[in-house]
């Protein structure tokens, strides 16, 4: 899953190869761009018949769209960045996303390093790790497989 | 047996690549210079040879006599070409030039000292027949003597610097019971700023065009015109769309206002090439402004429009070759029209803005130029001018030449930092503006408060994250910063797809 700020707008976005190829859900639109590069940053979008040329560059979080004429500007939201960077420091881990919990790597009192998989929770039939934000001891798991969770629940605590 | 044995260009960005390209077509070896700032710049690999002249502070490089001349020296380079902006207007740097046995490609040191000093600019073009704004340039500068000239030029009027530029020191007084006020800290302003707090007063001219006459004088004193440029569209006395022909100009008044160009060259025993301002009113007054002892940034139009090249008329001129032309052989055809690439962010005030360079697509097609100084990989800073780009184009006449700049822009992608295009759409896509109905406020009166760019629309973000998705794992080629490039879709940090 991918946060996107444009302006005042929140984007969801999730981008994964299938076996029809590419494919891209924004705001829940499912749809299958054929997009190729034709030089570092330049794209053409072949749909049909028709065929639109963009251009598009990442430079950390921000994404920099040229699309028909116009400049765009996509900020990438990160977990820590949308309120919950404080618990992210205590080390609490919580669900980015609505979906339901399919692997659960860790027990409480088990040492992680940081970017460790931890949880694995599956939204829009994909399936999305959580790591560990730092490394620490696992001081309680609030979910167990199965279990649906809701954004910005805390599903893991690390100390 | 080229001009020159080896040209330094004492310049960056766009005009140090400009000149170097002429250079190189005649035969002549070229030195850039860059700053610290501009180690890996456009124009410091445009050349046949590039020396560090010091960091990035203009003030101890692109302005500083010594590292230049000592440039110069250490690649034996016989002349030096100053660009615009920098040193160009220089006098005492084209003293040291010819001092250190180089030729300057411009004006010699006391041209550019009398057209820099407003008062006696005024007065020269006045005693040449060329006309000036009613105002007042007297030596008396007692505050008593200017508040009895400002009573007699009339309201509003504006006060400026008789030294000195940008904006500084100058204000438009409406009322006469504000002028002692606005007299006081016009001085202090010009003290602060130019060290010297002479005034000259001018009737304020409402709503004016900003016409110029591009002229060429060679050293025997032959001295032509290469007709007229508007460039009224301006920001903060900033030009941003010049054009040629006006659309302003009668033939009869455009045969005025190029004679009035050539009498104010000769006046000052100009020799190179140099542009004659003038202020042109609505009922068809022109008056003279100020002469830029230099190249412009906008001359490109002119080129196009006639044919010539400015910047090899100026190295001729400057080794002492007379003009090879006639006023007769010069000929105007067609329309061209520029419009300027800014680092600048209209959702910010128009301020300059910097960062790197991710995309650069510049426009191509008939009728297409572009003079540019980024390029992908290019760091944008703020230590310098803000302009990046000049996009002009030509056409049979205006209206094929806005057609073709409207679509060139549309077409231009800079990413990575905010520039002003979406602002020049809109200007040149306006119908006032295709309607030729311009004046020095149009942007003020016509634009007024950018509205907030839309959102992206969804299958804009689709596309989008389909192609970082696409140029992933192509190492340092992939859609990111031109070096260090990690995989782009790693930066999506925890919740990337497993």
């Amino acid at each position: 899953m991918i946060r996107l700020r444009c302006r005042e707008q929140q984007h969801e976005a999730v981008v994964r190869e299938s076996s029809q190829g590419l494919e891209v859900v924004v705001d829940g639109l499912v749809s299958r761009p054929d997009v190729e590069e034709i030089a570092p940053g330049s794209f053409v979008l072949r749909e049909g018949t028709r065929v639109e040329g963009f251009h598009v560059a990442r430079d950390g979080d921000a994404i920099h769209l040229f699309w028909r004429g116009a400049v765009y500007r996509l900020d990438e939201e990160r977990e820590g960045q949308r309120g919950p960077a404080a618990r992210h420091a205590e080390g609490g881990l919580e669900a980015p996303m609505p979906g339901k919990v399919i692997k659960v790597a860790v027990a409480p009192g088990d040492r992680v390093e940081k970017g460790a998989e931890v949880l694995v929770v599956e939204a829009m039939k994909m399936e999305n790790a959580l790591r560990a934000p730092k490394a620490g001891v696992v001081r309680s798991v609030a979910v167990k497989v199965g279990d649906m969770v809701a954004p910005g629940r805390v599903l893991v605590e690390i100390e | 047996m080229p001009l020159f044995r080896k040209l330094l260009i004492a310049n960056r960005g766009e005009i140090a690549v400009r000149v170097a390209r002429t250079a190189r077509a005649l035969g002549i070896p070229t030195v850039a210079v860059y700053s610290e700032a501009d180690r890996g710049a456009v124009h410091a690999r445009a050349c046949d040879e590039a020396v560090g002249i010091g960091p990035a502070e203009a003030r101890l490089s692109y302005l500083s006599f010594e590292r230049l001349l000592s440039a110069a020296k250490q690649t034996g380079a016989d002349a030096i070409h100053p660009g615009y902006g920098f040193l160009s207007q220089n006098g005492d740097f084209a003293d040291a030039c010819r001092d250190a046995g180089l030729v300057f490609v411009g004006p010699p040191g006391d041209v550019h000292r009398t057209m820099g000093d407003k008062k006696g600019a005024r007065r020269l073009m006045a005693a040449a027949g060329v006309p000036v704004v009613p105002g007042y340039d007297g030596d008396d500068q007692q505050d008593a003597t200017l508040a009895a000239a400002a009573a007699s030029v009339g309201f509003p009027l504006i006060i400026k610097p008789s030294r000195g530029g940008g904006g500084k020191g100058m204000r438009v007084v409406h009322r006469i019971d504000d002028f002692a006020a606005a007299l006081a800290s016009c001085r202090r302003e010009a003290k602060g700023a130019f060290g010297d707090d002479t005034m000259v007063l001018e009737r304020f001219v409402q709503r004016p065009r900003h016409i110029e006459v591009q002229v060429l004088a060679d050293g025997t004193g032959a001295t032509l015109h290469l007709f007229e440029r508007e460039c009224s569209v301006q920001r903060r006395h900033q030009k941003v769309l010049e054009e040629t022909p006006s659309p302003a100009l009668t033939s009869v008044l455009r045969a005025e206002l190029c004679a009035a160009g050539v009498a104010a060259a000769r006046a000052a025993g100009y020799v190179n090439a140099g542009t004659v301002e003038f202020l042109l009113d609505p009922s068809g007054h022109f008056y003279f402004l100020e002469m830029n002892t230099r190249l412009q940034v906008e001359h490109p139009v002119t080129e196009l429009v006639t044919g010539l090249d400015l910047v090899r008329l100026q190295l001729e001129i400057a080794a002492g070759r007379p003009l090879s032309m006639g006023q007769a052989e010069i000929r105007s055809q067609g329309h061209a029209l520029e419009a300027r690439l800014y680092a600048e962010d209209p959702s910010n005030d128009d301020l300059p803005s910097a960062g790197p360079v991710l995309v650069c697509a510049m426009p191509e097609g008939p009728g297409l130029r572009v003079d540019t100084g980024i390029a992908r990989g290019s760091e944008v800073s703020v230590h310098y001018d803000p302009m990046l780009a000049k996009i002009v184009a030509f056409g049979r006449e205006r209206a094929e030449s806005i057609e073709r700049l409207s679509d060139a822009l549309a077409r231009t992608a800079v990413l990575g930092l905010a520039t002003n295009l979406g602002r020049l759409r809109t200007l040149v896509d306006h119908p006032e503006f295709r309607a030729g109905h311009l004046h020095t406020g149009f942007i003020e009166e016509h634009l007024g408060e950018v509205s907030p760019h839309p959102c992206a629309p969804p299958e804009a973000v689709a596309a989008a994250l389909a192609a970082l998705h696409v140029s992933r794992g192509r190492g340092p080629a992939a859609a990111g910063p031109a070096a260090s490039v990690p995989d782009p879709f790693a930066a999506l940090g925890a919740w990337r797809l497993s």
